[in-house]
């Protein structure tokens, strides 16, 4: 690619300082076509930061330049380009050598935006724009969507992007502790010392959370001395586990856990939760307050102390805390000239810090605001703030004070990191007093702790850390024998005296831009105007002003929304609310969610030998079967071929994922006679009998053999689909029934072929010599045990293709050995494996129905001419009383089937419906060419005018075209039924 | 310790659902007691061995197994001498090294020891039968099953990417039983520590897990087993070396 | 993701459970009316708040019943199906049949 080399020297970076960056580790990598450099352990906008680059990207609607803002993820002013990644977070994203990183959401370069101008259009986007603009007339937003969605949208896929290998694993604790800061980090200590067995998680390269950057003492030492002192103890701990770089993206039902680290999702169980979240700095609204320059003062002892880089020249502080005076430490300590301080309240609460900032000559302006930022001239920089004195909630003094800065620290206050409890359950409401979002109402086994809290100082923070898990460990110690517990806390004292939150930041400007939400560009006006067009409610207010729904969710945007609605609809902030805060918390990649897929498959024993003999495998739910053998190019004349070799000579089919249930005890024909709709009671011992079910409504659901090899054992086949539901129904009834009975789900202990064709018995006896296999001794639908080469096996006598046949039923173990022998046996015969196509041909010439396929969720017995397999002679089965019910009300259409003597019209196809005076009055089930009878076949749903033989129908085919067809009594194949009695 | 005697597959009627996939990987085959094993994949037998202690898969689906069910079953097996677990989701391992499982209150499962020389499950077939009056019912467990056994002191860490158990060792003891979904397979979990001798007559356990899952599905929980155990250098492993430890 | 306390397999993962519908004691079929098991068949109770209903574990093909609060989807309480029924159902044919 073309660059342009620049030096970009680093020249930010400040002499000493940054915890996460390893000076000796000097990076190269490219950012918009330009050379940067870095050290490991930069984030990518740390880097630019360090180099000068503050301009990042351009915002979603106006294309207004934006830089930093919270270093910390929380804004989508930091999404950028990579290669193969959208919208990654240049403040989160860990600077990786060569990288090439781009800008966003501009068009021409990053500098020289071409799409900048739309902003001087922007008085005529209000909120609502596309709703009201693109509604009239009809047809206009087809017109404009592809414009519109041209220009909006963030970063680029790229469409030869290659997947990753992602995975997932489950992990089960005593303890999840979620945030390592100071109340996470003393929780996981307590309750490793009492025996928990703790995962201590968090999103941050390393241990500390506000202790790695915050200035908690005057000195700006005491902090990172207790954060050392703290991970010394973790690492010692065996009983805790640290997960860093892990993010916890979401909360599920009995503590469930989605820890995202790497290309892995952790699935985690918690015994108890205890949510040490944090909180998330608020920025002040005010003119212009989107600039490159201004920043959360979170954000500047970020780049400070974790990065080593310097965030302006010349700051001005905006403060309604003490934070901002310790901020303002930091960065005189980092030789950052601190113009002024703009104090929001009559007075800052006297402390050290203060104090000592006082006393290093800052100037202090009580009860001012920041009224508005000046940009630089080039329009990418603040180059300036005015202060106003404030005269009253949100409004200020007419005119004020001008000071030159390119750096401004906003320090007005936090939101608890509300999202994940929530989700939890949690409750948020507001307190007018400390004017801070609160969380009430938490689920059982989940606690929070430290700011999220409300614990503001480090003491009452690392109170409460210990408080939650002395009553976590405490109920833990009920049931679990290796942990300990001890004597419980005393409450912490209030600590929301110390509320860091000023209540109304919030300062309108007759030329608006005074953004509350950055990702989507919204200002006062918009959040304004969205309750006065009729969106009262903060759920509407987010819809329709897109509010709190671009990459950052709300969470630098929530508080001031909350606080500007509540305002303009005379709400207090706490009926207000905030918007549902749903999973995940942040952007998670679907190679997450995806993990390794499981799909899982099912083979038969036979399958080596259908691939030997070239079929087309297809998959029937999880089973692969052998859809034909041969050539694709050759499909139907395979089938053709199979049919003919079944009719005419001897084909063998793996009928293997047949289900296959034993039922045995005293009980057993009982049970087959509640179950089935057949008469089950007088069913002889090596007889078997078709066997159909219906549900409580009446209608079919499965169909199979009943085989009688005792007394008091029945095997019964049921549907590929459907033996895992039959065997559960079955156990559910007989939950109920209490019969003598074991019922044994035993599909896969079983395979099976069916030898079918004339020669099947020439074929069978080479390899059978224990059964007699005459028509005599062995007739249609009876049942035996014998051997076939060799291998114990179940045989019986059906006629599902129309043609004297064996299903032989073997171990599952011994399936290739019995193939094998078939098709060894079968050569002088012309033996052939036949795959499902062609099965499906034979049993639709022979009339038979698939259940799934020719029945629905209507279809009763009576309708598919199952009439007959009905008993009216048993006191009950399941279903019985509603079919009588529907037979007594007459049938309202019926399964028949129809041939079509047209042979160059097309073949009508499943679901084809039939037409009747322009009316739909049927669909077909099936159909197929029939080789035998030389014509199409087919079976459909007809109204009972057009169910007699030689009824005409119309059926509407393929591309409309009309196709008629006569009804035909069934089977169309052998109606005497003398082919499979052979 | 019995002999080996190398031979292929096709030599049996009865033929693991997995032979194949074991040729590609250069499975050397051989009969022991009338089963058909992979003897080997890697003729270094210390390798083999070291790879039990590591992370291994082992294919025991021709060994001997049954199962009983009914109400009277407990009963049934308890006359003929078995020593029954009394909670359901326990295993008990028998004198002779078969290993009887509890699946329910009314249904067992009984698997064959390694060396197949006590024949628990095939002696327990022989003397059941369908005409008798009992409610005790021979399950075909050697078909409705395959069984594999995982060893090695990674094979916690590979089957929590597969199970969502809790298989932790204060929460799982040897000879507990988990009938879970495993790669979204229903299958049978069950501890069984294998104990390795020490050349200086010290013997320690690794841990060790049988997984008996439907047997049309093995194949594919064959290789989803091999991807989970990618990342821990975990491979297939004979059965000479698993005899070998006994 | 829920867990639900199976009687058989202990605390498990919703996702291994199937749900069963709600508990509705049948009436008899030989003596109700049409409108009666017709409701029996087609109608379900639907209540908001706490009801019994069948689960079965499908690794085990195990079913169950459960107590839930349809409102909190807590699971009060579970227990095995035999609970409630304990004795041998039989169904007896009508006079005019055999």
């Amino acid at each position: 690619m073309a660059t342009t080399h620049s030096t970009n020297s680093q020249n930010n970076r400040l002499a000493s300082g940054g915890l996460l960056i390893d000076r000796s580790q000097t990076l190269n990598f490219f950012f918009a076509n330009k050379h940067f450099q870095g050290f490991a352990g930069d984030s990518i906008a740390s880097a630019l930061a360090a180099s000068g680059q503050w301009l990042i990207s351009r915002s979603f609607k106006y294309h207004r330049p934006r830089g930093v803002l919270t270093m910390a993820g929380q804004d989508a002013n930091s999404l950028v380009q990579l290669p193969s990644d959208p919208n990654v977070l240049a403040d989160k994203t860990a600077l990786v050598q060569g990288m090439n990183v781009d800008g966003q959401n501009y068009s021409g370069s990053l500098e020289k935006d071409l799409g900048r101008h739309i902003e001087k259009v922007g008085g005529f986007m209000p909120v609502g724009f596309y709703y009201k603009a693109f509604y009239k007339p009809k047809g206009a937003w087809e017109k404009w969507a592809p414009l519109i969605r041209k220009k909006a949208g963030l970063g680029v896929l790229d469409e030869n992007f290659k997947p990753g290998y992602y995975d997932k694993a489950y992990r089960f604790y005593d303890l999840v502790v979620v945030g390592a800061g100071p109340a996470g980090m003393t929780a996981a200590i307590q309750a490793a010392e009492q025996g928990a067995k703790v995962l201590l998680v968090d999103e941050n390269p390393v241990l500390g959370g506000s202790l790695s950057y915050d200035r908690i003492d005057a000195q700006g030492s005491n902090a990172q001395a207790l954060r050392l002192a703290m991970i010394a103890d973790i690492e010692a701990h065996e009983n805790i586990e640290v997960k860093l770089d892990a993010l916890c993206n979401g909360y599920f039902a009995d503590n469930w856990l989605p820890i995202i680290q790497g290309a892995r999702m952790y699935k985690v169980r918690a015994k108890e939760l205890i949510m040490a979240v944090g909180s998330l700095e608020q920025q002040a609204v005010f003119h212009n307050n989107d600039l490159p320059g201004v920043m959360m003062s979170s954000a500047i002892a970020r780049l400070i102390r974790l990065y080593g880089v310097r965030p302006g020249k010349r700051a001005v502080v905006v403060t309604g805390n003490d934070h901002g005076y310790a901020v303002a430490l930091e960065m005189l300590d980092a030789g950052i000239e601190v113009a002024a301080i703009a104090e929001l309240r009559d007075a800052p609460i006297q402390s050290d810090i203060v104090q000592e900032l006082a006393s290093r000559g800052v100037a202090i302006y009580n009860n001012h605001a920041v009224y508005a930022a000046k940009a630089s001239s080039d329009k990418k920089h603040l180059a300036g703030v005015e202060l106003r004195k404030q005269i009253g909630r949100g409004k200020c003094a007419d005119s004020g004070e001008f000071i030159d800065c390119d750096l401004l620290c906003m320090a007005i206050g936090y939101t608890p990191t509300y999202q994940l409890v929530c989700q939890a359950g949690g409750q948020l409401s507001y307190d007018d007093e400390t004017a801070l979002f609160t969380l009430q109402k938490l689920p059982k086994a989940l606690q929070i702790a430290g700011s999220v809290n409300g614990n503001w100082s480090t003491d009452a923070v690392c109170g409460d850390g210990y408080r939650s898990a002395v009553l976590a460990c405490n109920r833990l110690a009920q049931d679990n024998d290796h942990i300990s517990a001890i004597a419980e806390p005393a409450p912490l004292a209030d600590d929301s005296a110390a509320s860091p939150n000023y209540s109304w930041p919030i300062f309108p400007h007759p030329k608006g831009k005074e953004f509350v939400d950055f990702d989507e560009d919204l200002q006062i006006a918009d959040i304004v105007n969205a309750t006065r067009d009729g969106y009262e409610h903060i759920q509407l207010v987010k819809r329709y002003s897109t509010c709190g729904m671009g990459p950052s969710q709300g969470r630098h945007s929530a508080l001031a929304t909350a606080r500007i609605v509540a305002e303009a609809t005379g709400r207090s902030v706490a009926q207000t609310g905030v918007t549902t805060a749903r999973p995940p918390f942040a952007p998670e990649r679907l190679g997450h969610l995806a993990g390794r897929s499981f799909y899982p498959e099912r083979f038969t024993s036979m399958h080596q030998r259908h691939l030997d003999a070239g079929a087309q495998m297809m998959q029937a739910g999880a089973w692969y079967r052998p859809a034909y053998y041969g050539t694709t190019n050759q499909r139907d004349a395979c089938i053709n071929a199979e049919v003919d070799n079944v009719r005419n000579n001897v084909g063998l089919v793996d009928v293997s994922t047949l289900g296959g249930i034993e039922i045995r005890g005293p009980d057993a024909a009982e049970l087959m006679n509640r179950i089935y709709t057949f008469g089950f009671l007088k069913q002889p011992i090596g007889r078997a009998r078709y066997a159909l079910m219906t549900n409580e409504a009446g209608v079919v659901i499965d169909d199979g053999v009943s085989c009688r090899f005792h007394d008091q054992l029945f095997y019964v086949t049921a549907t590929t689909g459907g033996v895992d539901r039959v065997y559960q129904s079955m156990l559910k009834w007989n939950a109920q029934w209490c019969l003598d009975v074991d019922i044994a789900n035993v599909t896969s202990a079983w395979c099976a072929v069916n030898i079918a064709g004339p020669k099947a018995r020439e074929v069978l006896q080479k390899v059978c010599s224990d059964v007699d296999l005459s028509s005599e001794a062995f007739p249609y639908m009876g049942v035996r045990e014998g051997h076939v080469g060799g291998v114990e096996a179940r045989l019986i006598r059906v006629g599902f293709v129309g043609e004297l046949g064996f299903e032989i039923h073997v171990p599952q173990h011994c399936g290739e050995a019995l193939w094998d022998a078939l098709i060894e046996a079968g050569v002088e015969q012309g033996i052939k494996p036949f795959g499902i196509e062609a099965q499906r041909v034979l049993r639709l010439e022979k009339g038979h129905i698939i259940i799934g396929q020719d029945t629905d969720a209507m279809s009763t017995p009576q309708e598919v001419q199952m009439g007959w397999a009905v008993s009216t002679k048993k006191p009950f089965f399941v279903g019985q009383r509603v079919i009588k019910e529907l037979n007594s009300l007459g049938q309202l259409r019926a399964l028949v089937g129809f041939v079509v003597d047209d042979l160059n019209a097309p073949i009508p196809l499943e679901s084809h419906l039939i037409i009747e005076d322009d009316q739909m009055t049927g669909r077909i089930t099936s159909c197929n060419y029939s080789p035998t009878l030389g014509k199409p076949v087919g079976m459909a749903y007809v109204q009972l005018h057009k169910a007699e033989a030689g009824s005409e129908i119309a059926i509407r085919s393929t591309g409309g075209v009309m196709v008629n067809a006569k009804v035909v009594a069934l089977p169309f194949y052998d109606p005497q039924t003398q082919r499979q009695a052979l | 310790m019995s002999e080996f005697v190398n031979t292929t597959p096709q030599s049996s009627l009865r033929r693991s659902m997995l032979c194949r996939v074991q040729e590609t990987l250069g499975a050397q085959f051989a009969e022991h007691q009338g089963a058909i094993v992979v003897r080997h994949f890697n003729s270094q037998l210390d390798e083999e061995r070291a790879q039990l202690k590591s992370l291994a898969i082992i294919d025991l689906s021709t060994l001997p197994r049954s199962g009983f069910k009914g109400r009277e079953a407990p009963q049934w097996l308890t006359d003929k001498g078995v020593n029954i677990p009394e909670t359901p989701n326990q295993a008990v391992k028998q004198d002779d090294g078969s290993i009887v499982a509890r699946l329910s209150m009314q249904e067992h499962l009984i698997l064959s020891d390694l060396a197949i020389s006590a024949s628990l499950p095939a002696k327990l077939e022989q003397s059941w039968s369908m005409q008798s009056d009992v409610a005790c019912y021979s399950l075909p467990r050697n078909d409705s099953h395959a069984w594999l056994y995982l060893t090695g002191s990674e094979v916690r860490a590979m089957l929590s990417k597969v199970c969502g158990i809790d298989l932790r060792d204060n929460e799982f003891a040897n000879l507990s039983i988990a009938q879970t979904s495993i790669a979204r397979i229903n299958g049978i979990l069950i501890r069984d520590d294998l104990v390795i001798n020490g050349s200086d007559e010290s013997s320690s356990a690794i841990p060790a897990f049988h997984l008996l899952c439907d047997s049309s599905s093995v194949a594919f929980v064959w290789e989803s087993m091999c991807d989970a155990m990618n990342e821990f250098d975990g491979k297939p492993v004979g059965f000479a070396a698993l005899l070998n430890e006994q | 993701m829920k867990q639900i306390n199976c009687p058989l397999n202990g605390l498990r993962n919703i996702s291994e459970f199937i749900y069963g519908g709600e508990y509705h004691p049948m009436p008899d079929p030989q003596k109700c009316d049409t409108r009666e098991w017709v409701e029996h068949v087609f109608f379900h109770d639907n209540i908001a708040g706490e009801v019994c209903e069948w689960w079965c574990h499908s690794a085990t093909s195990y079913w169950f019943m459960a107590r839930r609060n349809t409102i909190t989807d807590e699971i009060i309480e579970t227990f095995p199906a035999s609970k409630i029924f304990n004795k041998r159902v039989e169904f007896i044919a009508d006079a005019g049949e055999s």
